[in-house]
């Protein structure tokens, strides 16, 4: 039994992780409609950023955000002004084959500048044990589930409330009757690509304490990324909100009961149930809407 | 007709000067050098190449093999299909008389399907995988361990070493191997379960997973409760440093962990761990750096060397092994009559080095495979953020710590 909580626990921790990785590509590709797989290489940037700010800087991971979301916002804004735009109106596939390109052209660059070996951020205070009871859980995995929690209550608001995401909202639902109605259609699909980098760049600085800095690390996080954005219904903060913590328990109780290295095998088990039993995602709008 | 520029001539003049001047030069051998010198291996690729290059200028400022100076000619295997390139440019266009390589089981394998063919000799000095040997291939050498070998000295080291220390039975000590679902890890480990079953170790969990985990808390948890006492993981960097790490969150406090090499050789994987954290865990791989001299003769001339050519410490025992087996070849060379791949496999087979002979205490033996059968590695230990030798007794530099980690 103190195991079974022990999982779900850490499954839930797990999940956090993973939705907040997520909500940025939710936006990415629930709005924009791009197929992102440089989604992870976005991640990696912001570990290596956020490395070097607390190395060579002495900042606190948790400060070095600030920069580090500015710095991805604006890494997101010139991949979509300068190679997603001129592709808008081309081939989906085309755009595909241009964020493989980025991705494997950034992990490569990654490759030149740091070379292979993992980098990590020094934080004991972040990973620090607190103990419920017999139950362990790190001030880092706290801190990321408050801000996974508020990110995505945030974001809802910002899209529900705000002129410029129902703004972004419309173009979602149809870019052309969103053009018709006098949205800028290209600065939204911008805005809406530097916000959802933005995000990473927050998870960023939330996961390197925990996680080592490699050339590689986005890779070990995207593919569960887009199972997470699909399963929560592409569009919706709180489906992948939802959709993330799906995930982070069946991975944690799966990886347990079964065997660690099936895990992936029980999770897209699930992931391919579902859409075949509600092929709109959980939360989802779906292509029905469009 | 245009007229040849001032500047083409020039440089026709300082070409021609160039090849006369080299003519007039000691003839040379041809050695290719097959590593991965950019991409992903690179690091270690080139920490293997530099212990060859030390070996050559050493053995051309002795007079080269049989009179004739060793000139090394690099090929750059990145991944698999490029060391195939790599390997028919230098059999083909450089013609090399032998070729040298690789670090990376994989492109070795690919590598000397190249060299085979040609019928030019092969010396592997750094890849571990068993089946490189294993393929009938009659002019492919290699006197490192492999797998197996690894795997042998990880779960003997469980009685030899390790039970000792404890002052308890080995068959009490409940064992566990976890490991890396790849290539890598699999292998090791599967040699590990039937080594285990030859001498009677009592594993209780056998649990891959893999390498790209971003939690390995279950796995962790798995092993807390059935009571592990001696953990056995074959692991890259990235899972070798989420282990330690959650292993202390979760409060899972084994008697010993030993690694299988790879993650736990590297020095920034202890950084990233926590030197603190990483006292005591145990590590089996190549001869390191820091050995006794007793049981490797020329280990410590070799670190001067290395240090007064390249400015730092070795970075890891991958130049020393290349070194050690770069040399063996060389008097393998020398003392074959002629340079053909023939006269070569007659001269290999007759090397005979004992074990403790050479600078990382290997021997040299090779049986009719090309596998040289007098080498194992050692079992080192991280001890205060340095990975020393402490087992077998004669290369020990320390004595042998028991508990791992500040928890």
């Amino acid at each position: 039994m103190d195991i079974l909580i022990q999982l779900i626990i850490n499954g839930i921790m797990l999940g956090s992780m993973y939705a907040i990785i997520s909500v940025g590509l939710t936006l990415i590709f629930g709005v924009v409609r791009v197929v992102n797989f440089a989604h992870g290489e976005l991640l990696m940037i912001g570990m290596y950023a956020v490395y070097l700010l607390c190395t060579k800087l002495g900042l606190h991971p948790y400060v070095a955000a600030i920069p580090v979301v500015g710095l991805l916002f604006l890494t997101g804004v010139l991949i979509q002004r300068f190679i997603i735009q001129p592709l808008l109106d081309a081939d989906e596939h085309i755009q595909i084959f241009a964020t493989v390109g980025l991705s494997t052209a950034l992990i490569n660059l990654a490759l030149m500048v740091f070379g292979a070996d993992l980098y990590s951020v020094s934080s004991p205070d972040i990973r620090t044990s607190l103990k419920i009871g017999t139950y362990n859980v790190l001030v880092g995995q706290v801190v990321m589930f408050a801000a996974a929690i508020v990110l995505v209550i945030g974001l809802h608001a910002f899209m529900h409330r705000t002129a410029l995401g129902r703004a972004i909202r419309a173009t979602a639902q149809n870019r052309n009757a969103a053009l018709l109605m006098g949205v800028r259609v290209n600065q939204i699909y911008v805005i809406s690509f530097g916000l959802g980098a933005a995000c990473v760049g927050l998870a960023s600085a939330l996961v390197s304490p925990l996680f080592p800095t490699t050339p590689t690390v986005g890779t070990y996080f995207v593919l569960t990324a887009f199972v997470v954005v699909v399963l929560g219904g592409m569009r919706s903060m709180y489906g992948a909100f939802w959709g993330a913590m799906i995930i982070g328990l069946v991975d944690s109780l799966s990886a347990y009961y079964i065997a660690p290295d099936l895990k992936e095998v029980v999770y897209f088990a699930i992931f391919i149930l579902i859409l075949i039993f509600k092929p709109t995602g959980l939360f989802g709008f779906g292509r029905g809407t469009e | 007709m245009k007229l040849v520029s001032g500047a083409t001539l020039v440089r026709a003049v300082v070409a021609a000067g160039i090849a006369l001047s080299a003519g007039a030069a000691t003839a040379q051998t041809k050695i290719g050098a097959l590593y991965p010198f950019s991409g992903g291996l690179a690091l270690l690729g080139d920490e293997s190449f530099r212990g060859l290059e030390l070996a050559t200028e050493e053995r051309n400022a002795a007079g080269g093999v049989k009179g004739q100076k060793l000139e090394l000619v690099k090929g750059d295997a990145v991944d698999p299909n490029q060391a195939v390139g790599e390997a028919r440019r230098l059999t083909s266009v450089d013609k090399v008389s032998v070729v040298f390589g690789t670090y990376s089981s994989s492109l070795s394998l690919a590598a000397t399907q190249v060299t085979e063919l040609a019928g030019v000799p092969y010396f592997e000095l750094g890849a571990i995988s068993d089946p490189i040997t294993e393929r009938g291939f009659k002019n492919l050498y290699r006197t490192n361990p492999t797998a197996r070998d690894f795997a042998a000295s990880m779960v003997d080291a469980i009685g030899e070493a390790i039970a000792p220390a404890l002052g308890v039975d080995a068959k009490s000590l409940k064992v566990a191997i976890i490991h890396e679902d790849s290539l890598y890890g699999q292998t090791v480990a599967g040699y590990q379960t039937k080594r285990a079953q030859e001498k009677g170790v009592n594993v209780v969990e056998t649990l891959p997973y893999s390498a790209k985990s971003v939690d390995l808390t279950p796995v962790i948890l798995r092993l807390k409760s059935a009571n592990v006492d001696v953990v056995l993981q074959t692991s890259y960097q990235n899972d070798t440093v989420l282990f330690f790490r959650q292993a202390k969150e979760q409060g899972f406090k084994p008697k010993a962990v030993m690694g299988a090499g790879g993650g736990y050789s590297l020095r920034e994987t202890m950084e990233a761990i926590g030197a603190a954290n990483m006292e005591g865990a145990l590590n089996v791989d190549f001869t390191q750096y820091k050995t006794n001299a007793a049981a490797a003769p020329g280990i410590t001339e070799f670190v001067a060397k290395y240090k007064a050519k390249y400015g730092t410490d070795p970075r890891s025992g991958h130049s020393l092994a290349n070194y050690v087996g770069a040399k063996i070849f060389f008097d393998a060379m020398q003392a074959s009559k002629d340079l053909s791949a023939s006269a070569l496999r007659e001269s290999i087979l007759k090397v005979d080095v004992p074990v403790g002979a050479t600078a990382s205490g290997w021997g040299a033996k090779f049986n009719e495979a090309g596998q040289n059968t007098r080498v194992s590695p050692f079992l080192m230990q991280w001890q205060g953020g340095e990975l020393v030798t402490v087992f077998p007794a004669k290369a020990a530099v320390t004595k042998m710590k028991t508990g791992f980690g500040s928890n």
